[in-house]
């Protein structure tokens, strides 16, 4: 949202977006410096600053957006139901497989009780169809790929079993603050605001669908209209900036489950600078001239 | 590392390299490999870049995949998927490349089909794969499968449709016709040919290991690779992987040329 809002509004800058299919590959780029900016898996963001890379998680790009799928017509109730089951998970250093195990936890089962399977997010849906896996966390919008197909049935939100849900984080190469801190305050407001937008009404989130299905994800307007609207706060893009006491909990399930290779404190890896001016941005329509009465771009 | 030791051990390689007798040759490939892993410590100090795994990070990583119990998990499975992708695959395309290689209509009918389904890469396959045989092994040995049926249908295709006139005629002169001019005359002549392609199709299988292991598995070199890159800046492990897939498929290679050893299989040669 934020690049096609850069384009159509009196900022400064524009901002280029790309899509990739993989983390280890938004990873590699971000190293490679062929990117100044990327949304990253949180735990995958600290390992890397753990290792030494500078980097820096500035702002979040939303809250939530993951849900537990499990297959339609399973006996699956609740999460205890799925001992012994097969969970597919995006990635072994995703927040998703850090949720399976802190459920595990809550629910005194063996952290070997529920089988997680690395499996690409794109295939989940696939992979449930097939019969190979009972189900899968994933953030959206296949969750609710999965939903419409009629193969899968969400089991929980994460806002109703770890609220305000931590998946992807905007992580940016501290160069990048360094050279052009006025350029980061523009990217993380812009997010800043195309989520005030978001926020403030169905109308909008609607209209984003749109927007995102014509200019960027080549995802049907349906599917995008579902992810933001069934239920409304399926999705939250709102308290964006990152607050210590989530990442400290990430940071130490991380390491507990040995996907942080050390302990990392917060100011390691996060630079909150960015925060209180994005936070004061108002949400203003005049300057997105058209969108409010239909207007194509 | 300081640059003068790849330098010397550079310089050293060349001129050895240049000295070397022809008793001796089984030693040049150490010395080009000295040489490549000098080159190697080079770019990387003159980079200046930590990304990038020195050659010494890259044995340690190695190293400490001999040392654990991983090296045997992973070499294993993984070779479990590729021997039962290339078994299918041979059983399926050697007889198929038989079939359309001696039947002219055959050919012109699926000759097209088999050309344009080469090409593509399984890893466009991944999503089918996985919708028709779920996560996990069978899905990686249906990739691999895919992979090395090609090469393998087109190698024997063109095996048969080779046999010089001269074999075939004098065949027929003889009386053999139907199964026994297959058995006795085209199946030996093309035989030689048929293990090249095997041969080649053993690399393919080997070399798609990592699209293979891509689709849900917790075991695997390709997977080892998948999982390394998702790992922080762990290159050294990918590098090191890349490694043992190189050695493990150099054997591979050694066995196959055994093959074409075989009494058998040497008399397709006659004619060349």
């Amino acid at each position: 949202m934020t690049s096609w809002v850069t384009e159509h509004t009196e900022t400064t800058l524009s901002f280029d977006e790309r899509k990739f299919t993989d983390f280890a590959t938004v990873k590699e780029a971000l190293i490679a410096q062929r990117v100044d900016a990327v949304f990253m898996l949180a735990p995958m963001a600290m390992q890397l600053r753990a290792d030494g890379v500078p980097v820096k998680v500035v702002y979040l790009g939303h809250r939530d957006g993951t849900a537990l799928v499990v297959d339609k017509h399973a006996a699956i109730e609740d999460f205890g139901d799925l001992r012994d089951k097969r969970i597919a998970i995006p990635n072994r250093f995703a927040n998703q497989a850090i949720l399976m195990r802190r459920m595990m936890r809550d629910w005194e089962m063996a952290p070997d009780s529920i089988q997680l399977l690395e499996v690409p997010p794109p295939e989940h849906p696939a992979a449930l169809e097939s019969g190979s896996i009972d189900g899968f966390i994933v953030g959206e919008p296949f969750a609710a790929l999965a939903e419409l197909n009629g193969t899968g049935r969400v089991l929980y939100q994460t806002k109703d079993i770890w609220p305000n849900f931590i998946s992807c984080v905007l992580v940016v190469r501290e160069e990048w603050i360094d050279e052009e801190p006025q350029a980061v305050q523009e990217l993380v407001t812009g997010i800043a605001r195309s989520g005030m937008w978001l926020e403030s009404g169905l109308e909008q989130r609607m209209e984003a669908a749109e927007i995102a299905a014509e200019n960027f994800y080549y995802q049907p307007k349906e599917l995008l209209e579902y992810v933001l609207s069934k239920p409304p706060d399926r999705v939250k893009y709102s308290e964006l900036g990152p607050r210590r006491d989530d990442f400290e909990e990430i940071m130490e399930l991380a390491l507990e489950f040995g996907i942080l290779s050390r302990r990392i404190e917060f100011e390691e890896y996060v630079d909150d600078r960015f925060v209180p001016d994005a936070d004061q941005a108002g949400w203003d329509l005049e300057h997105l001239p058209g969108t409010r009465h239909g207007a194509v771009l | 590392m300081s640059v003068a030791l790849p330098l010397v051990v550079i310089a050293l390689s060349v001129v050895l390299l240049m000295k070397l007798r022809w008793r001796r040759q089984l030693l040049a490939p150490v010395f080009v490999i000295a040489i490549l892993v000098a080159v190697w410590q080079l770019a990387v100090t003159f980079v200046m870049s930590e990304t990038n795994p020195t050659p010494g990070q890259t044995f340690s990583a190695l190293a400490s995949i001999f040392t654990s119990d991983q090296l045997w998990k992973h070499s294993a499975a993984s070779l479990f998927r590729v021997t039962w992708g290339f078994v299918l695959a041979t059983a399926l395309a050697v007889p198929l490349g038989l079939f359309v290689g001696w039947n002219t209509r055959g050919f012109e009918a699926l000759n097209p089909i088999i050309q344009a389904m080469r090409p593509i890469s399984p890893i466009a396959w991944i999503p089918f794969a996985i919708l028709w045989f779920g996560i996990g092994d069978r899905a990686g040995i249906f990739l691999i499968l895919y992979a090395s049926f090609f090469p393998i249908t087109v190698g024997t295709m063109a095996a048969v449709r080779n046999i010089s006139r001269v074999h075939q005629r004098s065949a027929e002169n003889f009386g053999l016709s139907g199964l026994e001019l297959f058995r006795r005359v085209v199946l030996p002549a093309a035989l030689p040919q048929i293990i090249t392609s095997l041969r080649i199709a053993l690399g393919v299988a080997w070399l798609v290991i990592v699209a293979a292991e891509m689709v849900g598995m917790d075991s695997g070199l390709g997977y080892l690779i998948n999982d390394a890159r998702n790992m922080g800046r762990r290159y050294d492990l990918v590098a090191a992987t890349m490694i043992l897939i190189g050695l493990i498929g150099v054997v591979l290679d050694f066995l196959v040329r055994k093959l074409e050893g075989f009494d058998e299989v040497k008399w397709g040669y006659v004619n060349r």
